[in-house]
C-alpha cells in the first residue's frame, strides 16, 4: 500500500480510486485492421489478459480503453470518433503498429490516414508491425502504471484542444474541395449527381 | 447440350467477332461498343449462364479504358472473356443490369473507381468511398501518394 500514500498533487482518495481503476480496465471490442488477430491469443488462455483484470466490453458506454489495432481508413476514423466521443471519462487509447504513427506500408494510400494522433488522443503507441502479445500486454502494464501515477490523461486534452482536433478531422471526412481534381472530373461528377435524382 | 471449346469458337466466328484461343478452358473475344449487348445476349442464349465478375483496366497512353466480361458456362465448362474498349474522354457504355442482375455491384464500383458511366443503371451511387469528390482514385492518372501527402500529411523520406 506504498504508491497509495498521499503526496503533493494527488490526495490518498485519489491514488486509491486510481488502484482500483487501474485493476479493471475494459477494453472496447472493436477491431480494426490487421491487429485484431493479435487479441484473441492474448485474451485466451496463452497469455491470459484478463488476469490483470482486462476485459472485452461490448459497448463504448462500459469501456474504459479503445484499442485501435491497425490501419484506419477514413470510413473506420468516423466510427472511431463517434465511438470515443461517446466512452465515458476517464479513456484511453492504445494505438497499435506502425499504421498508426505514420501509415505503414499504407502511407501513400488515399484511403487511410498516416497519423492517428492527429485525429483523436493516444496515450500509448505500441511498436511492431503487427505487435505481438507480449507487446500488447507490455502496453496495458504500461498504461496501468500510468493510471496509477495519474500520467495517463491524454483525454483531457481532447477536451481543451478540441477545435483542432474537430478541425483537422473535418477536413479529411469532409473532403469538400478536389485535392488533385480537374474540371474535366468535376463536369462527370456533376452530371453523375444529376443521375442521383431519377 | 454440352459443347466443346471447337465448336464455341466456330460460332463466335459465324457471328463476325474476333476469338483468342487462350487456355483449354478460356478463350478471349473482342467485342465492339455497339455489339455489347448482342453479343452477350448470344452468349447467353447459348448457355452461358453466369456473368462472374467485370474488370476495368485503364490504358493511359491509348487513351481508352478496357472492359472485360467475365463469363462462364455450367454447361460447357468454358470462361469467356468479353473485351469492350470505349473512350476515355466520354465513357459510357450501356448497362448489362437487365441480363445479369449482380452486374450491379459490379457496375457501382466501376463507376465509382473509374468514373464510367453505365448507361441505363438507375442506382449508380458510393459503395466504398465517402463524400469523394476527386478525380476517381483507381483511375492511373490519380497520384495516390501525393493525395496522401496534400491531404493527410503523409511524410516522404528518402
Amino acid at each position: 500500500m506504498e504508491d497509495l500514500k498521499a503526496n503533493d498533487k494527488r490526495s490518498y482518495i485519489d491514488n486509491l480510486i486510481d488502484f482500483f481503476r487501474k485493476r479493471s480496465i475494459w477494453m472496447l471490442h472493436y477491431c480494426t485492421g490487421c491487429g485484431a488477430v493479435e487479441l484473441p491469443p492474448s485474451m485466451t488462455s496463452r497469455w491470459d489478459i484478463e488476469r490483470f483484470g482486462i476485459v472485452p466490453m461490448a459497448t463504448p458506454r462500459q469501456a474504459d480503453v479503445l484499442l485501435v489495432t491497425g490501419y484506419v481508413s477514413l470510413k473506420t476514423l468516423k466510427r472511431i470518433i463517434k465511438i470515443y466521443e461517446q466512452m465515458p471519462e476517464p479513456k484511453w487509447v492504445l494505438a497499435f503498429g506502425s499504421c498508426t504513427v505514420n501509415g505503414g506500408i499504407y502511407w501513400d494510400s488515399y484511403n487511410t490516414i498516416t497519423n492517428l494522433a492527429e485525429y483523436i488522443p493516444v496515450d500509448i503507441t505500441v511498436s511492431g508491425c503487427m505487435p505481438r502479445p507480449e507487446a500488447v500486454i507490455d502496453a496495458l502494464q504500461t498504461l496501468m502504471e500510468m493510471i496509477q501515477s495519474g500520467e495517463g490523461g491524454a483525454y483531457k486534452k481532447y477536451k481543451e484542444n478540441y477545435e483542432y482536433y474537430k478541425k483537422n478531422q473535418d477536413r479529411v471526412l469532409r473532403k469538400t474541395a478536389p485535392i488533385l481534381g480537374s474540371s474535366e472530373t468535376e463536369s462527370i461528377y456533376q452530371e453523375k449527381e444529376g443521375n442521383y435524382e431519377t | 447440350m454440352k459443347l466443346d471449346k471447337e465448336s464455341i469458337i466456330e460460332l463466335l466466328n459465324q457471328k463476325g467477332v474476333e476469338v483468342l484461343d487462350l487456355y483449354p478452358n478460356q478463350i478471349s473475344v473482342n467485342i465492339k461498343k455497339d455489339n455489347l449487348l448482342n453479343h452477350l445476349v448470344f452468349l447467353r442464349s447459348i448457355g452461358f449462364d453466369h456473368l462472374s465478375f467485370i474488370n476495368a483496366v485503364d490504358f493511359i497512353d491509348e487513351g481508352e479504358f478496357e472492359l472485360v466480361y467475365h463469363v462462364w458456362s455450367y454447361t460447357h465448362k468454358i470462361h469467356v472473356l468479353n473485351k469492350v474498349r470505349i473512350s476515355r474522354n466520354n465513357p459510357v457504355i450501356p448497362t448489362i443490369v437487365n441480363l445479369w442482375e449482380q452486374a450491379q455491384f459490379y457496375e457501382q464500383e466501376i463507376h465509382e473507381f473509374f468514373g464510367i458511366i453505365f448507361e441505363g443503371n438507375k442506382d449508380l451511387s458510393p459503395l466504398f468511398l465517402e463524400n469523394w469528390v476527386d478525380i476517381p482514385p483507381l483511375r492511373k492518372d490519380f497520384d495516390t501518394k501525393e493525395f496522401s501527402v496534400r491531404l493527410f500529411g503523409a511524410e516522404i523520406r528518402r
